[in-house]
């Protein structure tokens, strides 16, 4: 007993705010949804038991659930690496010595600070109207416009765009990687006469690999999370025809709108385990190509 | 200066000629790719402002233009929108200010020091259950929002915590948002373990070392970390919603949702006046703390 | 519950509550309600000035205003629901008053009637809506009914004249072709209304029948469906309303619609929201009738735009009592309230606002007093599950409009789903 206490001691110590919270706040709640998830539940009267109910409507009758799916596979697949790889594309150019820099980093801070408020959604619809910004610069070049978010073919890559847009935090957080490089490692290339390129795949990249995976992992949850940009351009509907059903949007109005917070668990559920699964693929990928700086594993 | 050096280089040996040749073309091609990557930044920062210049520009019309004339430039500036909407609604934004500025402080030193401890924990101390915990963590970063609220609601109506500010502060101060314990621990694994060894063989004890040692180093982790907290504090809107019932005690992001009512009279003019009001404080708080990211270049020095 | 927080409270010691809580009614006066309603900047300001007026008249008690916009106060609503913490006093839509009634969160207040609330000033019928398996749930304060909000100055420029109290879905289309050819095509003459379930409700009524029936099944049919879609996409075909770019956004807001942006003349409100439709737009704005089929029936009806409801977890219902009496009955507070909740259902509340209103507000005032003799009776209640069925309207029909589905199998598939979305709300 000495012994495990001595072992463990500082550890828990510090994570003692932590577990404290995750125990008393998160843990209770968390175990309800589950719970919930297996109940009908319309949050004015008591659950009411329905054991697989809920998971089985799901899985063999819910054509909406499969739409809400697709929408949200397509929109992670183009815009989390879209959005990364702006980010990156930008905080390598902000990293090296401008004088002007910091006002760049302000501005192209901007777009993320404005969120997904009334007035983006009012703005996107305007830009990618028919009679929008978007369709006014097209023509210039000779391509005919349509009205780009009112047609559900093209309605997400809307989303995908303001997701790219607001590549703010990714953006900061490759900034900071960044700063963390040192740099006569770049001082030492140079003299060998290694060019830019290969100092960008044989310096920068590994050296970012930590700072890139924490941007993998957590843009991958919250591209599938995604929900405010998507309910608030459609106003709450996830039209036109569908085509920004985003999972959780379904789930918000399944919840809220339709009184089935039941149900809505046990989509929660659902979601949590198809990103647990994405997790853990880039957890147990991450030894082959994340190194951390002097660390012995 | 750039005559004076061909000046000499006219009469030195050929060597040296061809020497400074080479250096000129080099910074002539710098300059040239310095001017490119100018003009690029500058195309793109048009498109990153376009939308507030919108924002801006809609908070200055009349109410009956903003939306049938898309126009960036109003008729007539309407400066009123600012001045009144300040006081349009049944409390003044003075008060709303001042209930942002008190849950936003709070939350970022919460979670600053909260979210620092675990992810010190997960980085650099060992102990059973690491992995599991860890697991855990990033568990409740997955799990849609939506489906805790309304048992966490009963949580804190158990608490009696409803209608205060305790359910908005006191999560922050328990590390409640992963993503920072995540964000930090990845920061905190590239510092170099030699100087916490060093640190231990001369007597120091973990909290020493975290905060002697691991803090210092994480200035931009630490930096990006303040500002991230602080932005989505100020803006957070869904908790203030659900736990604060009286007007007197709402947020920013709470009152500006005040404004328009979907289904009936509006006061857009004035929505958007104070929308681009309420982002000059994370602006300058912005511009202020990325400092600390840039500055925070320590650890190159330390190898 | 009440007793935990108290306790907690007490516990906590007034130093710390002093500095992170906000100011909490509960402790300033012996009794308290609280009241939450869905605003804007306008009705907050009347709402607290009623409160004040209403403090001021009852010292003893203490009224807690709460307020949010439209979208966040049904989130808001749903969880204090759950929590069992909803506020004594709630303001409800049409839209939401069956599920509430349904599953039990609201109160009857047939046993207050005459005994604490005054309803003997009320129009008759007025409370027709609100009543609900034969009791009284929710209390009128404010009448409306479907209108066509129009551009009064394109309808002048296009030379239409035409009784826009009287007429047909005939004068609506040649209206749409004046205004559309007038303008050279750069304004429509309506949005197309294929999505709006409440429109199709007038049409469905102008046959003698309801969208549901007296037991909660679907009324309206397949042909009413078909009909209502085909008849929009004629004009849609001959370009005389907006395009479908504009039609498939869904759950219009006042800023979305062809009115306000200038590409229309017409869309479909409720007569109690023309003054906000009139506040985005320069042109004046009028208040139409919603058109019908030649032929058929009154497919209007006078519904509240709000009701005042008390709720299962109410407190002090005496205190809610005199609050909602005083709400309905005081000529100072009627006065403060104006028109914005729609008009008042008693000849009292309609005096004490007469020398309050604008322009338009005139306007909606004869236009409701126009169509009074065309209004039919109150329609069924909806059963749960509404709320979905009128999702799947729009969304079937936006296959229509987008050209994927052909009206006659898109209506019967709308049907199809209807029907089982009722099934399983009703489980």
């Amino acid at each position: 007993m000495f012994r495990f206490l001595r072992r463990n001691a500082a550890g828990y110590v510090f994570l003692s705010p932590w577990l404290v919270g995750f125990v008393f706040l998160a843990l209770g709640p968390i175990l309800a949804s589950l719970y919930m998830s297996f109940t009908r539940y319309d949050m004015v009267s008591p659950p009411v038991w329905d054991g697989l109910g809920n998971y089985q409507y799901m899985f063999e009758h819910d054509r909406r659930f499969w739409k809400a799916l697709q929408v949200t596979f397509t929109f992670v697949a183009f815009s989390v690496p879209l959005r990364l790889a702006m980010a990156l594309g930008v905080a390598m150019l902000l990293d090296k010595g401008l004088r002007t820099i910091g006002l760049y980093r302000a501005i192209f801070y901007l777009p993320s600070l404005l969120g997904a408020s009334i007035a983006i959604a009012l703005l996107w619809r305007e830009m990618f109207g028919v009679d929008g910004v978007v369709n006014g610069a097209l023509a210039m070049i000779g391509i005919e416009g349509r009205g780009w978010i009112t047609d559900p073919d093209t309605s997400l890559y809307t989303i995908v765009i303001l997701a790219m847009w607001q590549f703010g935090s990714p953006m900061l957080i490759f900034l900071a990687g960044l700063r963390g490089i040192p740099r006569d490692l770049y001082e030492a290339a140079e003299i060998d006469g290694t060019s830019k390129w290969r100092q960008f795949w044989r310096i920068t990249l590994p050296m970012l690999a930590p700072v890139v995976f924490f941007n993998l992992v957590l843009q991958t949850i919250e591209a599938f999370k995604t929900f405010t940009s998507a309910f608030i351009i459609s106003n709450g509907t996830g039209a036109p025809a569908d085509s920004l059903l985003f999972y959780t949007v379904y789930l918000f109005n399944e919840a809220f709108k339709f009184f089935r917070m039941g149900y809505a668990s046990a989509l929660a559920w659902v979601l949590l385990i198809i990103i647990a699964v994405f997790t853990a693929l880039a957890f147990a990928t991450s030894k082959y190509w994340v190194h951390y700086e002097n660390e012995r594993d | 200066m750039k005559t004076n050096v061909i000046d000499r280089s006219t009469v030195a040996d050929p060597e040296a000629d061809l020497a400074h040749e080479i250096r000129l073309r080099q910074k002539a091609r710098e300059k040239r790719a310095r001017l490119l990557k100018h003009a690029f930044l500058m195309l793109l920062s048009f498109v990153m402002l376009y939308p507030l210049l919108w924002l801006f520009a809609s908070s200055l019309k009349p109410e009956n233009e903003i939306f049938g004339d898309l126009g960036l430039w109003p008729s007539q500036f309407q400066w009123s929108n600012y001045t009144e909407g300040w006081n349009a609604l049944p409390v003044s934004f003075t008060v709303f200010y001042a209930n942002s500025a008190i849950v936003t402080v709070l939350s970022v030193i919460g979670n600053l020091l909260s979210c620092s401890f675990a992810a010190y924990a997960f980085a650099r101390l060992t102990f059973n259950g690491r992995t599991f915990f860890f697991a855990l963590m990033m568990m409740t970063m997955m799990l849609p929002y939506h489906v805790v609220l309304i048992p966490q609601y009963v949580l804190f109506l158990n608490l009696g915590w409803v209608d205060t500010y305790l359910p908005l502060i006191v999560p922050r101060f328990l590390a409640a948002d992963g993503f920072f314990i995540f964000l930090m621990v990845q920061f905190f694994r590239q510092i170099p373990r030699e100087l916490d060894e060093a640190a231990m063989i001369d007597g120091c004890s973990p909290f020493k070392i975290y905060w002697a040692i691991i803090l210092p180093l994480s200035l931009p982790a630490m930096g990006t970390a303040a500002i991230f907290s602080l932005i989505w504090v100020w803006e957070d809107f869904l908790a203030p919603l659900i736990y604060l019932n009286d007007i007197n005690s709402y947020t920013v992001p709470l009152a500006l949702r005040l404004f328009v009512d979907q289904e009936g009279q509006s006061a857009f003019g004035q929505m958007f006046a104070m929308s681009v009001l309420s982002l000059v404080p994370v602006l300058l708080f912005f511009v202020a703390f990325q400092k600390l990211i840039i500055r925070g270049i320590a650890t190159s020095g330390m190898k | 519950m009440k007793l935990t927080r108290r306790l907690f409270l007490g516990s906590m010691g007034t130093a710390t509550a002093a500095t992170i809580l906000p100011a909490f009614p509960a402790f300033a006066q012996d009794r308290s309600i609280r009241h939450f309603w869905w605003g804007n900047p306008t009705r907050d300001k009347n709402t607290f000035n009623v409160i004040d007026l209403f403090q001021g008249a009852n010292p003893g008690i203490k009224v807690s205003g709460e307020t949010i916009g439209w979208g966040d106060y049904w989130t808001k609503m749903a969880t204090q629901t759950a929590g069992g913490n909803m506020a004594d006093v709630i303001q409800m839509a049409h839209t939401f008053i069956h599920e509430y009634v349904g599953r039990g969160a609201i109160k009857p207040l047939d046993e207050f009637v005459g005994n604490g609330i005054d309803l003997s000033n009320y129009d008759a019928g007025a409370n027709d809506v609100g009543t609900i398996d034969g009791k009284l749930y929710g209390i009128n304060i404010g009448s409306t009914t479907q209108a066509i909000p129009y551009n009064i100055r394109a309808f002048e420029d296009a030379g239409i004249d035409v009784d826009t109290l009287a007429w047909t879905t005939e004068d609506l289309a040649a209206a749409c072709a004046a205004i559309t050819e007038k303008s050279g095509g750069a304004m429509t003459g309506s949005e197309d209304l294929s999505l709006y379930l409440e429109n199709f409700e007038v049409w469905v009524r102008s046959t003698g029948r309801d969208l549901y029936s007296e037991d909660g099944k679907l009324e309206m049919t397949a042909e009413d469906v078909q009909s209502y879609w085909e008849f929009w996409g004629g004009l849609r075909d001959a370009g005389f309303v907006e395009g479908k770019d504009a039609t498939v956004i869904l759950d219009k807001g006042m800023a979305d619609l062809g009115i306000t942006k200038g590409t229309t003349a017409m869309t479909f409100r409720y007569a109690n929201q023309v003054g906000a439709v009139q506040s985005l737009m320069t042109d004046p704005v009028g208040a139409a009738r919603v058109p019908q089929r030649p032929g058929t029936g009154n497919g209007h009806y006078v519904l509240p735009s709000m009701f005042l409801c008390m709720t299962r977890d109410v407190g002090d219902i005496d205190a809610a009592n005199a609050y909602i009496d005083f709400w309905i009955n005081n000529p100072e507070a009627l006065k403060s309230l104006g028109i914005d909740r729609g008009i008042p259902p008693s000849q009292m509340g309609r005096d004490a606002i007469e020398p309050t209103l604008s322009d338009v507000d005139k306007n909606v005032v004869a236009f409701f007093g126009g169509v009074q003799d065309q209004v039919g009776p109150v329609p069924n209640a909806t059963p749960k599950g509404a709320g979905e069925v009128r999702d799947a309207f729009m969304r079937t029909g936006t296959d229509v409009v987008l050209g994927n589905m052909p009206a006659d199998e898109a209506a019967g598939q709308f049907i199809q789903d209807a029907e089982s979305i009722l099934i399983r709300a009703n489980r």
